[in-house]
C-alpha cells in the first residue's frame, strides 16, 4: 500500500464515524401539532405548552391532549377509536386522524416531513 | 469504398488495444450479470465484483481503458439483465461514471499515487456516494433516505478495501507491478 492508499483510508474510517453521527442521531422530536377539522381548518399549537384542545366535528367533540411535548387524542365520538387508539404522538411527521369525526393530527418537526411516501 | 448497390461500406479495424478492452468487458459483464443473480443481504448493497475488472484495467492498461470496460458493463450488462433506462440502470451509471471520474483524479496524484487498494476505495465510496445522491434527486426525495447513507457507505468502504485486496493479489498473480504504468493515458 502507498502512503495515498493510507490516506485514503484513514480518510474513510473518519469519515464513517462521522456519518454515523450526524445522520443517525438526530432529534426526531416534533414542535408543533397541525390539527385539521372537519371544515378545513388548521389549528396550529405548541408542543412545549400543555393544553387540551376541544374540536368540533360532524359526530360531535373530539378532545385532543398536549403534554410534556407529546399529544394525543384523549376521546372522540367514533366507534372505531382508532385515533385514540394511536396513542401519543411525539416525532416529526407522526399523524393520527380520527376519521368518522373528520378531525386530522400531525406533528410537525423542524421542516415539514412526510408522514408516508410509495414509490 | 462503393460496392454495386452504391451503397458505401465501411471498414473497421479492430486495434491490439480494442481487443484488449473488449475482453476486460466481457469478463467484467460476466461477474456483474453472476453478481445480480446473488442473493443481497439488503437490497442495493452488493459487493460490485465487476469494479475489481475496471481496476485491473486501470492499473495495467490505463485510464482509458478502465473508462470503457465500465462504461461497457453498465450498459450491455444492463441491456442483458433487463434494466436498460430503467431506474436501476440510472443509479449504476451515475456510479460507475462518478467513480471512473474519482480514479481520473486519483490518476493526477504525484509520486507513487494509489495503489490498488486506494483506488477500489475510492472508487467504490464515490460511486455509492454518486447513487444515493441520484437517488435522492430523482427517485426518493425524502429525506428518511439520509438515515441509509451511513449502512450504505459502511458497506462501500468494506467491499472497497475487499475488492482491492483482491486486485492487489491479482496483480501479484500477473506479476506486475501494481502501480499504473503510465495513468494518463
Amino acid at each position: 500500500m502507498t502512503r495515498a492508499d493510507y490516506l485514503v483510508l484513514a480518510g474513510a474510517l473518519l469519515l464513517l464515524p462521522w456519518l454515523y453521527a450526524s445522520f443517525w442521531h438526530r432529534g426526531g422530536a416534533g414542535e408543533e401539532v397541525r390539527i385539521v377539522g372537519s371544515d378545513g381548518k388548521e389549528t396550529i399549537a405548541s408542543l412545549s405548552e400543555d393544553r387540551e384542545l376541544r374540536v368540533q366535528g360532524p359526530l360531535g367533540t373530539s378532545v385532543i391532549e398536549i403534554r410534556d411535548g407529546k399529544a394525543r387524542f384523549v376521546s372522540s365520538p367514533c366507534h372505531g377509536q382508532h385515533c385514540v387508539h394511536a396513542g401519543w404522538l411525539h416525532l416529526g411527521g407522526e399523524f393520527t386522524a380520527c376519521l368518522p369525526n373528520r378531525i386530522s393530527l400531525a406533528v410537525v418537526g423542524r421542516e415539514l416531513r412526510y408522514d408516508t411516501i410509495n414509490f | 469504398m462503393q460496392d454495386d448497390t452504391g451503397l458505401r461500406t465501411l471498414t473497421f479495424t479492430a486495434t491490439r488495444e480494442d481487443y484488449r478492452i473488449a475482453w476486460l468487458a466481457a469478463l467484467a459483464i460476466t461477474i456483474h450479470i453472476a453478481e445480480s443473480m446473488l442473493p443481497s443481504p439488503l437490497p442495493r448493497i452488493k459487493p460490485g465484483l465487476a469494479n475489481v475488472v475496471t481496476i485491473a484495467a486501470l492499473l495495467l492498461y490505463g485510464w482509458r481503458a478502465a473508462l470503457w470496460v465500465s462504461l461497457l458493463r453498465v450498459l450491455v450488462g444492463s441491456i442483458l439483465i433487463g434494466t436498460f433506462l430503467t431506474p436501476t440502470f440510472v443509479l449504476s451509471l451515475a456510479g460507475a461514471v462518478a467513480a471512473i471520474a474519482v480514479i481520473g483524479l486519483g490518476c493526477l496524484l504525484p509520486g507513487r499515487g494509489l495503489g490498488p487498494i486506494g483506488y477500489s476505495l475510492l472508487a467504490s465510496m464515490a460511486h455509492i456516494a454518486a447513487q444515493f445522491y441520484v437517488a435522492y434527486r430523482l427517485f426518493i426525495p425524502h429525506d428518511a433516505l439520509f438515515g441509509l447513507l451511513p449502512v450504505l457507505m459502511t458497506a462501500a468502504v468494506c467491499f472497497g478495501v475487499a475488492s482491492g485486496l483482491l486486485v492487489q493479489a491479482m496483480m501479484k498473480h500477473l506479476n506486475r507491478d501494481a502501480s499504473p504504468s503510465d495513468p494518463a493515458t
